[in-house]
């Protein structure tokens, strides 16, 4: 039979468990993966302009160099300009966000230490009034 | 006050094992639940009542994670857990019984069982369990589960959620399809767990046989939380729920 401290430790252990379960969240999940994306588009896209001008540069007809030109010069430009605005948009956010907590747990520490100061001066203040 | 009395009202009550904040749900565009708030304290055992359609059950999907909420929260133990998988909550001991007892028809009460080994407890250990706590199913381990009784099929299922240590046991109509005689058995039993300290979240269509076990009920109508208390509370708020009388 399952005695009492059994169900304890079940409780106890779905505590430690849920602290270390991986809970999706849309938001953070969609925005880690846009990042990664503006970091891998621009690389994409130099990749593609290399190959672009390796085929152009093959060949000596200007019919032949402009589908080169096209899909692969002006893409992959275009990949590079999307990829480095996504990567500039979501890396701002994350240094801004990081920015933003850090500011908040200085001002926290920062009431912390007043809070402190007064006790003490209250402290003091009643000892001299004794 | 003092430094001790302080001391005392700073240290944090230990979260519940379960709940749920303003929780919504749809299927499609149907809302079914419209702010639900349920609680379930460790060791205790909650009723959830309500009458055919009232939301019990997607209560109880929301909660395990088989069902997404729309919006609100869901805490178990004190952690935020929206979205989390299903099988990820039941692997830390979130075990539902689910409507219909959920058991595999074609195998034996043995072999039930075994199926509740997955997590690692050794087969012998998990039939001993089971039998000392319900010794009908001892006389029945050679026996397919679908010629079980009901009353049977739903102490098989008992054992082998139970079988697993579960933190919180959620049992979803227990009573479906059973003779009231079996049912009272079935609540005895019920006690008998939640005694071991077992936190339990019933869901139940016929109140009366629930309260004498539970330690709070909540009753639900047309996907809201109506009334929630102590049972002996509630007596005015089960008959307008049921019956649509004004209490």
């Amino acid at each position: 039979m399952t005695e009492p401290t059994s169900s304890t430790s079940a409780a106890a252990r779905l505590e430690a468990g849920v602290a270390d379960l991986h809970v999706p969240e849309p938001k953070a999940d969609a925005e880690a993966l846009l990042l990664k994306l503006g970091l891998a588009l621009p690389v994409l896209g130099v990749v593609l302009i290399l190959v672009a001008w390796w085929n152009a540069a093959g060949t000596k007809y200007v019919a032949d160099q402009m589908p080169m030109l096209i899909s692969g010069g002006l893409f992959g430009l275009a990949l590079i300009i999307v990829g480095l605005g996504l990567f500039l948009r979501f890396s701002l956010a994350r240094l801004l966000r990081f920015w933003l907590a850090r500011l908040v747990l200085e001002q926290q520490a920062q009431t912390d230490r007043i809070v402190d100061a007064l006790a003490k001066v209250e402290a003091a203040a009643s000892q001299n009034r004794q | 006050m003092s430094a001790d009395a302080d001391a005392d009202a700073l240290v944090e009550p230990e979260a519940p094992l379960l709940q749920l904040s303003g929780v919504t749900a749809a299927y499609g565009r149907i809302q079914v639940l419209h702010g639900v708030d349920l609680v379930v304290p460790r060791g205790e055992v909650v009723a959830l009542l309500g009458p055919n359609g009232a939301g019990k059950t997607t209560t109880l999907l929301v909660a395990t994670g088989q069902h997404p909420a729309s919006s609100g929260c869901i805490h178990v133990a004190g952690r935020h857990v929206n979205g989390a998988k299903p099988e990820a909550l039941a692997r830390l001991g979130l075990c539902t019984i689910p409507e219909g007892r959920g058991v595999f028809r074609s195998l034996t009460v043995r072999e039930n069982l075994r199926m509740a080994s997955y997590r690692g407890t050794d087969e012998s250990l998990l039939v001993e369990r089971a039998v000392a706590r319900f010794p009908r199913l001892g006389e029945r381990l050679g026996q397919v589960a679908g010629t079980l009784s009901g009353g049977e099929q739903q102490m098989l299922a008992m054992a082998r959620g139970l079988a697993t240590d579960p933190a919180l046991l959620i049992i979803d109509e227990l009573s479906m399809g059973l003779a009231p005689l079996i049912v009272a058995e079935l609540y005895e039993l019920v006690a008998g767990i939640a005694e071991q300290g077992v936190s339990i979240l019933v869901v139940e269509q016929f109140a009366r046989t629930v309260l004498g076990v539970a330690d709070r009920a909540v009753i639900m109508q047309h996907g809201h939380v109506v009334a929630a208390g102590v049972p002996a509370d509630l007596e005015a708020e089960l008959s307008a729920a049921y019956l649509g009388a004004s209490s």
